[in-house]
């Protein structure tokens, strides 16, 4: 049985780990590679480190941070943000990234999608969207969630899964950073995509986890509250199991 | 939303042929930036050291390493102790529910146990944002007296604003301004706190940068740039766009109250900034967390920022003839005092100027233009008689940040 994956999330800026509320904001929390290491140590399932400003500055800074982070962590780990073209994608990949993650280039040339997926393989193409909320819907935003794009989440989750992408990374701008739990109505509806889906933004407890679980993703995103310590993955592990949902225990 | 129109045709040829002999702004011919920062000696007012630094940058320096918090806290006890037994309320808080004046308020009255009464000016035309958030300010526990002006004087104060000051903004900040001396008089307030001296910390006069606080006479010097609600009453009513009387009552919250009122009672004005570290950031934090305030939706015209200035449609048109009259546009702004908290490199920041700086407000441009009572015509027309000459090729900036910070990485 598929076992349900944890993920933390590391928003990335200069090199330095931060934390935004609505995805506005450069709170620094501290080194990335730290917290990474951490999260190792703690068994995370999966690790995803996004340079959230890349696009806006138009630069690519992480391999480096890959460079340090993956001699010692062991979890595989998503990188993304300021992938533009299939080599920026490769060097990520031989930085150490399991996988890459793409949002605005792919929202400008969609046809970078299947590019990368035919290079590296579906299995390493996750398509990053910052969702909004708009009236019954839901809008796709680019550049660090800053952008409007004019393309609702409902049709482009639809388009990248055709054009080659092995998984979706959805945060709903809304709730990023507020703790209020994830919005489940935006799980269900990027579910239509048929390819396994990560949700972010609005973890705080538990339950929220459990929440997104019956709502049919596949893994969900913790940022704040795994930074803050205000939860452990055991409580997490620990709910999600006793509520029937497959979960990897570590040793 | 209904504007009718704000005056005769006969007014409108008037005012129109008036503005159209106006002289140029003087402003330094010579454009230098900033070596620390990004901003040009072409912004009102600001100082430029023999180093080439200008007096903002100075400033976050220095409110860096070289003064004592601490001690900078205990005076601001004092000052609050002297109005601590004042009653019902002891302070006013200027607010718009915005970031800035939601962390003054929420700080005096949760963390200095304060009575704050909150004045609030109405935007000239709210956004569906700004209102939002002031109600959720409102929601999140405070008292506030809004003033919301005579919206037919406001307009033709903004019109006029706008045709002879390039800044139809300006009634906003004259109410700004005053309206907060109206409710501490009315209601018997000695103190008023506001959050950052503006001239100190994004550079201007530096006259009051190591003063808590200006006394009343320096307000009118300094923030009523040469116009002032007189002026701009007196041309209103030497066009006949208003009789003299129906001007004077219409504009009486726009205007400071008399110095003598001022002075008798003892009001006194302060900045949080001068006690406490003051930094915008921090301030978005505090209030998201605090009192409910959201973020724009998306980043706002002529800057990446989404959480600043985003409560009046017209504030898009105040930055934009920034950008005209100065050359410095909003993203200038916000990117120079990010630099100066820390928060973006130099190239970072010229990157994100040369991506934005220019970029026409558009997104409510036609409510604006109705409210202005123009199209977009005459509204370009203003924008060219307000372009600098010694800064424009056209419709091209002849010194631009951008073109002289080196940098691979501003690309």
């Amino acid at each position: 049985m598929i076992k349900f994956r944890l993920i933390a999330r590391l928003d990335i800026r200069n090199e330095r780990l931060i934390k935004t509320i609505r995805c506005e904001g450069v709170r620094v929390v501290g080194d990335p590679a730290e917290y990474a290491r951490r999260y190792d140590a703690a068994g995370i399932d999966e690790i995803i480190y996004l340079d959230v400003v890349a696009s806006l500055y138009g630069r690519n800074g992480l391999a480096r941070l890959l460079d340090k982070t993956t001699s010692d962590v062991f979890t595989p780990i998503t990188a993304g943000g300021g992938v533009r073209t299939v080599d920026d994608g490769m060097a990520l990949l031989r930085a150490g990234a399991d996988k890459i993650a793409v949002n605005t280039a792919a929202i400008r040339r969609p046809a970078l999608i299947t590019e990368l997926a035919e290079k590296f393989g579906s299995q390493a193409v996750v398509v990053q969207i910052d969702a909004k909320r708009k009236g019954n819907g839901w809008e796709a935003y680019c550049e660090g969630a800053r952008q409007a794009t004019g393309r609702r989440v409902s049709d482009w989750c639809v388009e990248v899964a055709e054009r080659g992408a092995g998984e979706l990374f959805v945060t709903a701008i809304d709730r990023e950073g507020v703790g209020t739990g994830f919005d489940t109505a935006l799980a269900s509806h990027v579910a239509r995509a048929n390819i396994p889906v990560v949700i972010a933004g609005g973890f705080n407890e538990p339950k929220h986890a459990i929440e997104a679980a019956q709502a049919g993703v596949s893994g969900i995103a913790i940022a704040g509250a795994l930074h803050y310590s205000r939860v452990s993955l055991r409580d997490i592990r620990q709910a999600l199991s006793a509520a029937g949902v497959p979960v990897r225990f570590a040793a | 939303m209904n504007y009718p129109a704000l005056w005769s045709n006969d007014v409108e040829r008037r005012i129109r042929k008036k503005a159209s002999n106006l002289d140029e702004q003087v402003s330094p011919k010579d454009v230098r930036f900033c070596r620390v920062c990004i901003i040009s000696n072409q912004r009102p007012r600001i100082v430029f050291d023999a180093d080439g630094v200008c007096s903002a940058c100075r400033y976050a320096e220095r409110k860096r390493s070289g003064i004592d918090w601490n001690k900078r806290e205990n005076e601001l006890r004092r000052v609050l102790d002297g109005v601590r037994d004042d009653g019902p309320y002891n302070v006013v808080v200027p607010c718009s529910g915005g970031k800035d004046s939601a962390f003054v308020a929420h700080t005096l009255k949760h963390k200095y146990g304060m009575r704050p009464l909150c004045a609030t000016w109405a935007p000239l035309i709210y956004t569906d944002i700004g209102r939002r958030n002031f109600d959720s300010f409102v929601h999140s526990g405070f008292d506030v007296v809004t003033a919301t002006p005579n919206g037919l004087m406001n307009r033709k104060m903004a019109r006029l604003a706008l045709e002879f000051y390039g800044d139809p903004f300006l009634p906003f900040i004259y109410g700004q301004l005053a309206w907060p001396m109206h409710v501490a008089l009315r209601f018997g307030i000695r103190l008023i706190f506001a959050g950052e001296n503006g001239e100190a910390t994004y550079g201007g006069d530096t006259s009051a940068n190591d003063l808590p606080s200006w006394d009343a006479a320096e307000w009118e010097r300094i923030y009523m740039k040469g116009a002032g609600v007189r002026k701009l009453l007196g041309i209103s009513v030497a066009s006949e766009a208003c009789s003299k009387e129906e001007g004077a009552s219409q504009t009486s919250f726009h205007s400071l109250p008399s110095f003598d009122a001022r002075q008798q009672a003892g009001l006194q004005f302060h900045w949080l900034g001068y006690y406490l570290p003051w930094h915008p950031q921090a301030n978005f934090y505090h209030a998201a967390e605090h009192t409910g305030f959201e973020p724009n939706e998306a980043r706002s015209e002529g800057t990446y920022s989404r959480y600043a200035s985003l409560d009046d449609k017209l504030d898009g048109l105040h930055y934009w003839f920034g950008y005209l009259k100065f050359g410095l546009g909003r993203c200038t702004s916000d990117a120079a005092h990010e630099i100066r908290d820390g928060e973006l490199t130099r190239e970072e920041a010229a990157a994100l100027v040369k991506r934005y700086d220019g970029e026409r407000p558009t997104r409510h441009l036609a409510e604006c233009l109705d409210y202005l009572g123009i199209d977009d015509a005459h509204l370009q027309m203003i924008e060219n008689r307000f372009r600098a000459s010694h800064l424009w090729n056209g419709q091209t900036l002849k010194h631009a940040v951008y073109d002289q910070v080196p940098s691979d990485r501003a690309a």
